[in-house]
């Protein structure tokens, strides 16, 4: 039953992806890749959180997975790899914490019993504090790849030699 | 249409055009600057760059270092586009590796240029789901998600008409947040759905920052933590203006109940 769950989340994950994709103008032929690694991204990121671990490292490592991925796909379909990393990492950018956040400055602005002036200033701390983690461990899992290879481009001699081949023949 | 002259003041235009496209596409500066610089080396000059978010600037060196020629580009944010992203990453590779001419490359720019973005009714339709995915995924059920797509198509068309009429960017982000949230507060006023405030929450994600957030954190990686800054304070306003928009609907509904 949670592994419906968590596949139907991911599936929806993989839909939003699209819509970001189709929204950020993309060519055609990434955009199934896309899917996939929205897809896959959830599910990585919905499977850690369902093992208790929390959402922060959670989204790292689905980012890391969409990054690593989307090197392959990079090869496969012939675009750069932020074409198809950003996009599906968009699902997981932590909007709604983004969101409390920003509702309880404003809520702060008129507090003016201490009690649930503290109370709000706490949730407003962690939540920026969570989004702000999200986001950093976002651009950190997708930059992995890059970081790890240490490559100025991944277009190295790889793809040459593919095309070549391809000319070759 | 004059023809250009195969030396480094055209080079220069043309790579400056190239940059400026990168810079308001949505790439990040490091790629902006390695892209830039590929294709210089591959019609054969050094060049020097200092990128900003709204400016780049470039020196370019000929192999005597006799000459040399500088200008500034200013950049005019158009929007992310990714379709800009590939063709010229493309086409710094052509130019690398088919030793291109700069007519040729100026041609392709212009090509790029004029792709077709998707038609609209499909970016509504594919972001309406959008919305009601990321309602799924906060646990709506059918119809907060029919009420999230509804939200969501309705925020999205009233941004792109807002900047048609060229208001302020960040003012169209509040006026679709704004709607966006109306249409789902409306839904939450009638007490449509089991658990409207899902959909109320979810409607305006779609306006969610994410390319420059996520470029921030990138160019911050690489280095560039001025950009990186830059970016980041460009997110956190887009997302003041979201939030004034779910403000502003919060407190007509305070009103009216």
């Amino acid at each position: 039953m949670i592994l419906l769950e968590i596949l139907t989340k991911s599936f929806w994950a993989g839909i939003a992806a699209i819509g970001f994709a189709v929204l950020f103008n993309v060519p055609r032929r990434v955009i199934f890749p896309i899917w996939v690694l929205g897809t896959l991204g959830g599910l990585v990121k919905f499977s850690v959180i369902y093992f208790n671990v929390g959402i922060i490292l959670a989204s790292f490592l689905g980012a890391t997975v969409i990054g690593i991925v989307s090197i392959q796909m990079a090869h496969m379909r012939n675009s750069p790899p932020l074409v198809f990393s950003i996009p599906s990492v968009i699902p997981m950018v932590p909007g709604i914490f983004a969101y409390k956040m920003m509702l309880g400055l404003m809520a702060l602005t008129s507090t003016e019993n201490t009690d649930t002036y503290l109370k709000t200033l706490i949730e407003t701390v962690h939540n920026g504090a969570v989004m702000m983690f999200i986001l950093i461990s976002l651009g950190i899992g997708v930059a992995i790849p890059m970081l790890i290879t240490r490559k100025e481009s991944i277009k190295k001699s790889k793809f040459k030699k593919n095309k070549k081949a391809a000319i070759s023949t | 249409m004059k023809t250009l002259n195969e030396d480094a003041q055209s080079a220069g235009i043309i790579l400056l055009e190239i940059g400026s496209l990168l810079m308001s596409s949505g790439a990040s500066t490091h790629r902006t600057r390695l892209t830039m610089e590929r294709i210089a080396r591959g019609l054969g000059y050094g060049i020097e760059l200092l990128i900003t978010q709204r400016a780049l600037m470039l020196t370019i060196i000929e192999k005597d270092h006799e000459l040399f020629f500088s200008r500034l580009k200013r950049i005019s944010p158009h929007g992310v586009n990714f379709r800009m992203v590939s063709g010229i990453s493309h086409l710094s590779w052509d130019v690398m590796e088919g030793n291109w001419t700069i007519s040729q490359i100026s041609v392709e720019v212009q090509r790029l240029k004029s792709l077709p973005h998707y038609p609209r009714l499909v970016v509504l339709a594919l972001v309406g789901l959008a919305g009601a995915a990321f309602c799924r995924i906060f646990g709506g059920g059918y119809t907060e998600m029919t009420v999230a797509f509804i939200a969501t198509v309705t925020g999205l068309f009233v941004r792109q008409e807002a900047l048609k009429v060229k208001f302020n960017p960040y003012v169209c982000v509040y006026f679709a947040a704004f709607s966006a949230s109306f249409m789902a507060g409306m839904a939450e006023h009638f007490q449509i759905g089991a658990d409207p405030e899902k959909a109320f929450a979810t409607s305006v994600l779609f306006l969610v920052p994410g390319v420059p957030l996520i470029n921030s954190v990138t160019d911050m990686m690489d280095g560039n933590i001025q950009n990186g800054m830059v970016r980041a304070m460009n997110g956190l306003m887009i997302s003041f203006a979201i939030a004034m928009g779910i403000f502003s609907v919060k407190m007509i509904l305070n009103f009216i109940q």
